[in-house]
């Protein structure tokens, strides 16, 4: 990876570019998520030209769709009751974006499109008429217990950039992450919030070993998957009558 | 150690896990019971979605349970005909519970019905074995405990299909065992128990079943019906988290074998007031957790179901 590191800097360095530009690459493309997972890190790096003081750098992480429930809890004869109130059809189930120059002039209006376009564009809610003052709770209800989640962040990380060439993000997963493609984008923008140049990786999660088994099975073969549990559980309560029969003889 | 739960998606401590494991197998070793009514709610405390606790619970039972019947097997203390029968009702009563679950399931309320009879059952069983255990202790200052058997004739001997159970001794109706076993069934399958503290007293005061064979054909039972109803979940809900039934069976065995070693310097009352007073706690912290205003009014879940 320093290789590489080295490698741009010498392009960079070398080839004056007409046009800006941005290359970036990622430390890993396969996560694996095992029983023992805990969550992990992706470092997205690369480089961008030319070095002025006009352009910002925005990077994305949008990790794989999913359908998203809002759930209040009510209060009936005493009893705290979960009653579903809304329901987003497949938003990211994860997603952060950070900027290279957080005092950017329009970072908020980068935030609320992306956030628009992301997410609050697939609500459904049960209670008709739509109320705008519901959407919006529902809205903030969903950004902020996905950020309690470690879901969804915006521009609470900083882009480490060095030179004013060289820039350097970590990107923190959560412990319970969806598997499936996590797509990177690296995206120049000017102080207006116009695209100048983009860069896209992306990162496969997948389930492996043990935790792929059960949770494949248990999805696509429930019966085979039911009397697997069966035959384990009589087998392991089998042996134990044997083995303490044989340490107590 | 922190490991991933597949099926319950959750993140755990396998030590936590493996301890709470031998703990409840500790004080089944000790109290002869089958701790699925102790274990399923503490799954659930551990934060262990109400759905994968029962299903997987079971699971372990079934583990636990047929390790048990191999030893009466030995003792030639099973009666199969009885068992066969307390099994057919069983079956239904699983299947119908399986089905009860996954309809409470589809409304997004399985956390508040598993609770809620949690609270009833560990409320009323605690209660009554509170103060069973106070009226033993009194009664054992003054005069040898009598332990009147109800025998021969009552209600149950009007009913038809009689049939004979040779290892029992019986002549009754076959109507009442698969009633039992109905029940047993249903509690299996919609709170993840074994039920022994229900079949039981049922086989001795309604079936009228001489004690040497309680314990085995009651085994024998529980055996087939939370392996039906782990196979029922595994289809229906796709609730059966095999790897932690895996740790709940290795911490089970192991705490198992040693509470039926370990001499207890307590009385026999003590022990069940002691175990009284644990059932009573948790019953407490389910009501409570139901009952006091949460944190958070909001929560998300995944999927496009409740």
């Amino acid at each position: 990876m320093r290789a590489l590191i080295f490698a741009i800097i010498f392009i960079f360095s070398t080839s004056p570019f007409s046009l800006s530009s941005v290359i970036s690459d990622i430390d890993k493309s396969n996560i694996e998520l095992s029983t023992r997972f805990d969550g992990t890190s992706i470092l997205v790096f690369g480089a961008i030209s030319p070095e002025n003081d006009s352009t910002s750098l925005l990077i994305e992480i949008i990790g794989p769709s999913t359908s998203v429930n809002i759930r209040k809890k009510v209060q009936i004869w005493g009893i705290w009751i979960n009653k579903k109130i809304a329901h987003f059809q497949d938003i990211p189930s994860f997603y952060q974006i950070s900027i290279s120059n957080p005092e950017h002039p329009i970072l908020k209006k980068i935030e609320n499109k992306k956030l628009k376009s992301l997410f609050y564009d697939f609500l459904e809610i049960n209670s008709t008429p739509k109320d705008d003052n519901v959407v919006e709770q529902y809205y903030d209800e969903l950004t902020r217990l996905k950020k309690k989640l470690g879901k969804l962040s915006a521009f609470e990380e900083q882009i480490n950039i060095i030179n004013k060439k060289l820039f350097s993000h970590k990107v923190n997963l959560p412990n319970k992450i969806h598997p499936g493609l996590y797509k990177i984008k690296i995206t120049l923008i000017d102080q207006q919030g116009t695209e100048l140049s983009k860069s896209e990786q992306s990162v496969k999660v997948s389930k492996v070993g043990i935790q792929e088994f059960l949770s494949y099975n248990s999805e696509n073969n429930p019966v085979f998957y039911g009397l697997f549990s069966v035959i384990i559980a009589l087998f392991l309560g089998f042996s134990a009558a044997q083995l303490f029969r044989w340490l107590y003889r | 150690m922190q490991i991933f739960l597949p099926i319950a998606d959750v993140p755990v401590d396998l030590f936590v896990l493996l301890i709470l494991g031998a703990a409840v197998g500790f004080l089944s070793g000790v109290f002869g019971i089958g701790g699925g009514f102790l274990m399923t709610p503490l799954l659930i405390l551990l934060g262990i979605p109400a759905a994968v606790a029962v299903a997987t619970e079971a699971n372990q039972i079934a583990a636990s349970s047929f390790s048990g019947v191999l030893a009466h097997l030995k003792r030639r203390s099973v009666d199969f005909k009885m068992g066969n029968i307390l099994v057919v009702g069983g079956l239904l009563g699983s299947a119908v519970g399986v089905e009860v679950f996954r309809i409470i399931k589809s409304y997004g309320q399985i956390e508040l019905f598993v609770s809620l009879c949690y609270i009833l059952f560990l409320g009323s069983i605690g209660t009554l074995m509170f103060l069973e255990s106070l009226s033993t202790i009194q009664k054992s200052r003054k005069s040898e405990n009598t332990f009147k058997q109800k025998k021969k004739h009552n209600w149950i001997h009007g009913l038809p299909f009689k049939t004979k159970f040779k290892s029992s001794n019986l002549y009754i109706s076959a109507i009442p065992p698969v009633i039992i076993g109905f029940i047993i069934g249903i509690l299996a399958s919609i709170m993840g128990v074994g039920g022994g503290f229900i079949l039981i007293p049922a086989m001795i005061y309604i079936l009228g079943m001489p004690t040497k064979v309680v314990i085995g054909t009651s085994l024998y039972q529980i055996m087939f019906i939370t392996a039906f109803t782990t196979f029922m979940h595994a289809t229906q809900n796709k609730t059966v988290d095999l790897l932690l039934a895996l740790i709940l069976i290795v911490g089970g065995v192991l705490g198992a074998q040693l509470g039926a070693r370990v001499t207890v310097k307590l009385k026999a009352e003590e022990i069940r007031i002691l175990l009284a007073i644990i059932v009573l706690l948790v019953c407490l912290k389910l009501a409570l957790d139901l009952m006091i205003t949460p944190n958070d009014l909001f929560s998300i879940t995944y999927g496009n179901g409740s």
